[in-house]
């Protein structure tokens, strides 16, 4: 696999698209091409961010944050 | 909603142009802007780190909009949304301190756990049949998924949101819903092949070509502004 097959393979990988016989091989390529794989990759999970930024935000119940919050505080109390 | 969408179409093209005329105008990444003074992602999630409740809740007043939205767009429940939503930022607070800025933005990390949350959610509630329903109902009404419930004017009150849209819209609607399936429902490819009956190999194609066009796209957005 050359590095820009693994490029492609790198977006699939991130969200979790790869099928089980590619992702020995891309486990393989990200082996041989070390921290160029690894800074890549790292810069792939923006799509994760992109695709969530691209929705309308939905309103929450305003009892979760309250609901979160006095677990939060009563979990750093105990 | 018809209607909706083709005035909506017809409008388009002027007022992108006013917006990200002004966009240029100051530094625009993926991440959303912030008032100026705020703390940033990254001082909350240290603060998180340090068990500082006050930064949780700044993020969460921050970001539970864009996470709920997510949820929603994979589960379709608006009461198990708000229930995984609260777990999320749970696990955020458990978690924050596997969080590595060097590995990427908060959000990021934030956004991959609500989405592989929202997965596991969705199959272990049994609810994938169901979802699966209405996602298919929701394919027919309207096969461009990523305009579901959003009107033009709505676009418009983010800039970052409408940009992103820009690159996404202008992938054919065969690689949008492949990514749709992908990336919101957590299919492989060989579920997505069955789901669209259409071959394996078109599938990835279908993936990697519109994956590749939305990171470029992406790329020369943040280049650009």
């Amino acid at each position: 696999m050359n590095f820009s097959e693994f490029q492609n393979r790198s977006r699939l990988y991130v969200i979790g698209a790869l099928e089980p016989e590619e992702l020995e091989e891309f486990e393989k390529a990200r082996k041989k091409f070390g921290k160029k794989a690894e800074d890549f990759i790292t810069k792939c999970y923006a799509l994760h961010e992109a695709f969530a930024l691209s929705l309308r935000p939905a309103k929450a119940s305003g009892a979760i944050k309250d609901r979160l919050m006095a677990m939060v505080r009563g979990k750093k109390e105990a | 909603m018809r209607p909706t969408k083709l005035i909506a179409s017809t409008r388009r093209k002027p007022k992108k142009r006013v917006r990200l005329a002004k966009s240029r105008a100051r530094p625009l990444t993926v991440a959303p802007q912030l008032e100026p003074g705020a703390p940033s992602d990254l001082d909350l999630m240290r603060g998180i780190q340090a068990e500082d409740p006050d930064a949780l809740s700044q993020l969460y007043d921050r970001y539970n909009g864009i996470l709920k939205a997510l949820i929603l767009r994979v589960i379709h429940n608006e009461a198990e949304a708000d229930d995984l939503l609260q777990e999320i930022f749970m696990e955020i607070w458990n978690q924050a301190k596997n969080f590595s800025a060097q590995k990427g933005k908060p959000l990021g990390w934030m956004v991959t756990l609500a989405r592989r949350r929202a997965i596991d959610g969705l199959r272990k509630k049994q609810a994938y049949a169901r979802a699966e329903e209405r996602l298919k109902n929701e394919t027919e009404q309207q096969p461009d998924a990523w305009v579901h419930n959003t009107t033009e004017e709505e676009i418009l009150l983010s800039d970052t949101r409408a940009l992103i849209r820009k690159v996404i819209k202008s992938l054919p609607p065969a690689q949008q819903q492949a990514i749709d399936l992908a990336f919101f429902k957590g299919m492989s490819q060989r579920e997505i092949a069955a789901k669209t009956n259409t071959p394996l190999g078109t599938v990835k194609t279908r993936l990697e070509l519109g994956l590749k066009k939305i990171y470029d796209g992406l790329k020369e957005l943040r280049d650009e502004l």
